[in-house]
């Protein structure tokens, strides 16, 4: 079954090497929508795993640590980045506050909806429950823009405005999850022994200062385009890893590292375009690093994945009808418009990998196995819902 | 003026970055650990340290003229458990793959520094060299171990026929070298040129051919040390099967890749990472299921298949500059990383033990290289500036040394500790000295600062 399985793999991951190799190459939608959202690596990592090669075995997985340090400060960073005041403020305050609104409605039905769920049926110890929930709940809140994307230039034209809305709220929504999954680290149960609440919170704000502070100094000159390289790099690893020595979120540090510098530093433009150019390619590590501990050993993994999905799409249905209905000012965007704000970007799953090294665990395990499988679920309801929601807009 | 102050300005700024950065550092450590999240992230904070302390060192050595590399080792050095334990040995033991990745990277473009039409150019001399170097530096290490070492502790209680033995070892192991700190110093001096061209080839060439000699000397010693008198055949079988199989996999991927970059060409970083690490885990396992499943030790050798598949990109398709451009990129970072590691791995206490020794050999390896070199390039008619300073360009060397004192240590116990103590040694004293020595020779030439 295993040998099955993997050769089933190996065979979806050359196809997606025949369509990278050949891009006039015209694929079914269904293929399509798989290997346009990067969803191969996450079976690429299921297949270098210990559940089928154990190519990232254990050890290796040990060894690795440090680069996926890196990428949880490189997408830290690169969001952290997002919240430059002065673009910001181009854009309408109602949708800054749209935003945010759909980022805590969202939130808070996930949240809710995962604790209840996980009190009727399950015993585990509360500060667990919370964890998870808060931990799911951030992923769901946050939105990603590879199906925006990938919308052709048509569709864009067509209703420009509701795009760039929607667009604008994919970008920042996460403020809102963010933050509050970094205070879930303030849960573990072995860190009540060594640490108070405030003072971890105020050694992780002297922590990050520190680190903006030396940034800047070595922003005192302009640097040629490799040293830069190596700057950003060593700084996301060493924030990474002062967060996780602190026990805080390395996420959650980058991002204030991030959010300081391009409010502060006149290189910014050259650090967002180093960090921008591995975009990508850091998004797809990040779904080969999921995908290593993705566990498809039971169908409840299957069914619950299912209903995260089905949950977190209530969420952003309501969070889209609240911004569009509450404010009249909004009034004039389609209230489904939350059915355009379902893909689940690399914060969602940052947050996850970000979770997972935290939090290892055999509970911390299946949880992310549900959510990768809602992952790939939304991929594909995301594309169908976004079309619907266009056509309807126009 | 104005560069003076520039320059004080610069330095004042990089002593802050340091003094901050190690403030910082220092701070941390005094946190207590207590799960094996803030162990990792204590490992990945010391990384990211090294790779800003490093560079920030290099920045300030290199206002006195100091090559990077040895800045980057030298911190590794201080950082590394024999100095100031910021790295611990478990520590740089975590980091391995990391550094795995990193040495993949630069066998890459190793393999891509390398142009057939200069080789070609240069076929004769490279070769005059390698021989002339080989002959000479084996020579003379083999004959002052054999004749000295009795005079030397380490060595007082051994008999003359491991003497005779550790001689033939210590000896072939003195011809390698090491291409990673070659490539390292030409990328950073910019250099270009013929010079250039003899010392990336004889370097890449040697790492080949040291394998081979390693094996013919290993059996050697095994007969010295054993009086069984039989050459094995089949070693010898095997290790050209290895030596071809591994290039002839090289240059399959080579094809690989420049089939990707002209067809597909995104995420080339990616793509290379994941080749890299691909090729290293690939060849682990492929010796592992050969021995398990067939009984058959079959080891690839990774190194040589990365620099077979840069040579291929490079030579034989269209696309060796983007090729060399994208690994370009990404160079600074691999190379802090590599050689701070290649630092913080030195064996201080096996030069504490034995330094009278290891600076003797060091000192009689150099004449070797220096007699091998110059009757080169006198036979050659090479400019008598080359053939001079020749001998600094050969100095340096890192991994494969290191590698075959192991193999020497766990196949000759009888011998193998002496062995490798000397050689970790030598080689802490060659990788300290060799990059200062290299970029002098690029200077002296006039091929630095060309390209």
């Amino acid at each position: 079954m295993k040998i099955f399985f993997g050769l089933l793999i190996i065979i979806f991951l050359a196809f997606s090497g025949y369509h990278l190799t050949f891009r006039r190459f015209r694929l079914p939608l269904f293929a399509r929508l798989f290997y346009l959202t990067g969803t191969e690596f996450l079976f690429l990592g299921l297949l270098l795993g210990p559940q089928f090669l154990n190519i990232l075995d254990r050890e290796t997985n040990k060894g690795l640590e440090p680069l996926s340090a890196l990428l949880l400060g490189w997408i830290g960073m690169l969001f952290g980045f997002q919240f430059e005041i002065a673009k910001l403020r181009r854009f309408p305050f109602e949708f800054l506050g749209a935003a945010f609104m759909e980022g805590l409605i969202t939130f808070g039905w996930i949240l809710f909806g995962i604790y209840g769920v996980l009190s009727a049926f399950s015993n585990m110890p509360e500060h667990i429950k919370i964890v998870l929930s808060v931990t799911l709940a951030a992923v769901g809140a946050s939105t990603g823009q590879t199906g925006l994307a990938l919308l052709s230039p048509n569709t864009v034209a067509r209703s420009p405005g509701v795009i760039k809305l929607l667009t604008y709220i994919s970008s920042i929504d996460g403020l809102i999850a963010l933050p509050i999954f970094g205070m879930v680290f303030l849960f573990c149960p072995q860190f009540f022994k060594t640490f108070s609440w405030v003072g971890q919170l105020k050694w992780g704000l002297s922590a990050s200062l520190g680190l903006v502070l030396l940034y800047i100094l070595f922003l005192t000159r302009r640097r040629k385009e490799k040293e830069l390289i190596l700057v950003v790099i060593g700084m996301a690893v060493l924030t990474s890893g002062t967060a996780s020595v602190l026990h805080f979120s390395p996420l959650l540090i980058n991002f204030f590292v991030g959010f300081c510098l391009v409010n502060l530093s006149s290189e910014k433009e050259r650090i967002f375009d180093i960090l921008i150019s591995v975009e990508k390619p850091a998004y797809l590590l990040l779904l080969v690093f999921l995908g290593v501990n993705w566990r498809l050993d039971s169908p409840w993994i299957l069914l619950m994945g299912a209903g995260y999905c089905l949950c977190r799409l209530l969420g952003k249905f309501f969070g889209g009808f609240a911004i569009t209905r509450l404010n009249p000012e909004m009034n004039h965007y389609p209230p489904q418009l939350g059915f355009g704000l379902l893909d689940m970007g690399g914060l969602s799953l940052a947050i996850l990998l970000d979770f997972q090294q935290g939090f290892p665990g055999h509970i911390t395990g299946n949880a992310v196995s549900v959510v990768l499988t809602a992952v790939i679920c939304n991929n594909f309801i995301n594309f169908c819902f976004l079309d619907r929601l266009l056509k309807k807009g126009e | 003026m104005s560069e003076l102050y520039q320059n004080r300005r610069e330095l004042m700024s990089y002593l802050l970055g340091l003094f901050l950065l190690i403030a910082f550092a220092l701070w941390i450590k005094s946190i207590d650990i207590g799960s094996s999240w803030q162990g990792a992230g204590l490992v990945n904070f010391s990384l990211g340290f090294v790779l800003l302390a490093a560079y920030m060192s290099a920045q300030i050595l290199r206002i006195a003229k100091i090559p990077m590399i040895s800045a980057y080792i030298f911190t590794g050095i201080v950082a590394g458990p024999y100095v100031s334990g910021f790295l611990t040995f478990s520590m740089v033991g975590q980091l391995r793959l990391i550094d795995d990745l990193a040495l993949s990277f630069i066998a890459l473009m190793a393999g891509g520094e390398l142009h057939l039409r200069s080789l070609r150019k240069r076929g004769f001399a490279i070769g005059l060299n390698i021989f002339m170097i080989t002959l000479a530096v084996f020579g003379l290490v083999f004959a002052f171990v054999v004749f000295m070492g009795g005079q030397f502790s380490l060595m007082k209680y051994l008999s003359s026929a491991q003497i005779m033995a550790l001689g033939i070892l210590l000896g072939v192991v003195a011809v390698a070298r090491s291409p990673s700190s070659a490539i390292a110093i030409i990328s950073e001096c910019r250099a270009s040129g013929p010079f250039t061209e003899t010392v990336l080839g004889v370097t890449i060439v040697m790492d080949v051919l040291i394998i081979i000699f390693f094996t013919l000397a290993l059996t050697v010693t095994r007969i010295i040390l054993t009086d069984s008198g039989i050459v094995n055949q089949q070693a010898f079988i095997i290790l050209f099967v290895e030596l071809a199989t591994s290039l002839l996999i090289g240059a399959v991927i080579g094809k690989g890749i420049s089939f990707y970059i002209d067809r597909a060409g995104y995420d080339l970083p990616l793509f290379l990472l994941l080749t890299g690490f691909g090729i290293t885990k690939a060849s682990l396992w492929l010796g592992h299921f050969m021995e398990d499943r067939f009984d058959i030790y079959l080891h690839l050798e990774p190194l040589l298949i990365c620099m077979s598949a840069g040579f291929t990109v490079q030579n034989f398709s269209k696309k060796g500059s983007e090729f060399m451009e994208n690994l370009d990129r990404g160079a600074l970072p691999v190379y802090v990383l590599f050689f701070s590691l290649a630092g913080a791995s030195l064996n201080l206490e096996a030069l504490r033990v034995c330094w009278p020794l290891a600076l003797s050999l060091v000192g009689v390896r150099a004449v070797g290289i220096f007699i091998g070199t110059w009757l080169a390039g006198t036979i050659t008619k090479d400019p008598p500036i080359n053939n001079r300073t020749a001998w600094m360009a050969y100095l340096t060397q890192a991994g494969v040394a290191i590698g075959l004192a192991q193999l020497a240590q766990r196949q000759l116990p009888e011998i193998g500790t002496y062995l490798s103590t000397v050689v970790l040694a030598v080689i802490s004293v060659n990788q300290i000295v060799g990059p200062i020595t290299f970029k002098t020779a690029l200077h002296k030439v006039g091929e630095a600062e060309k390209r």
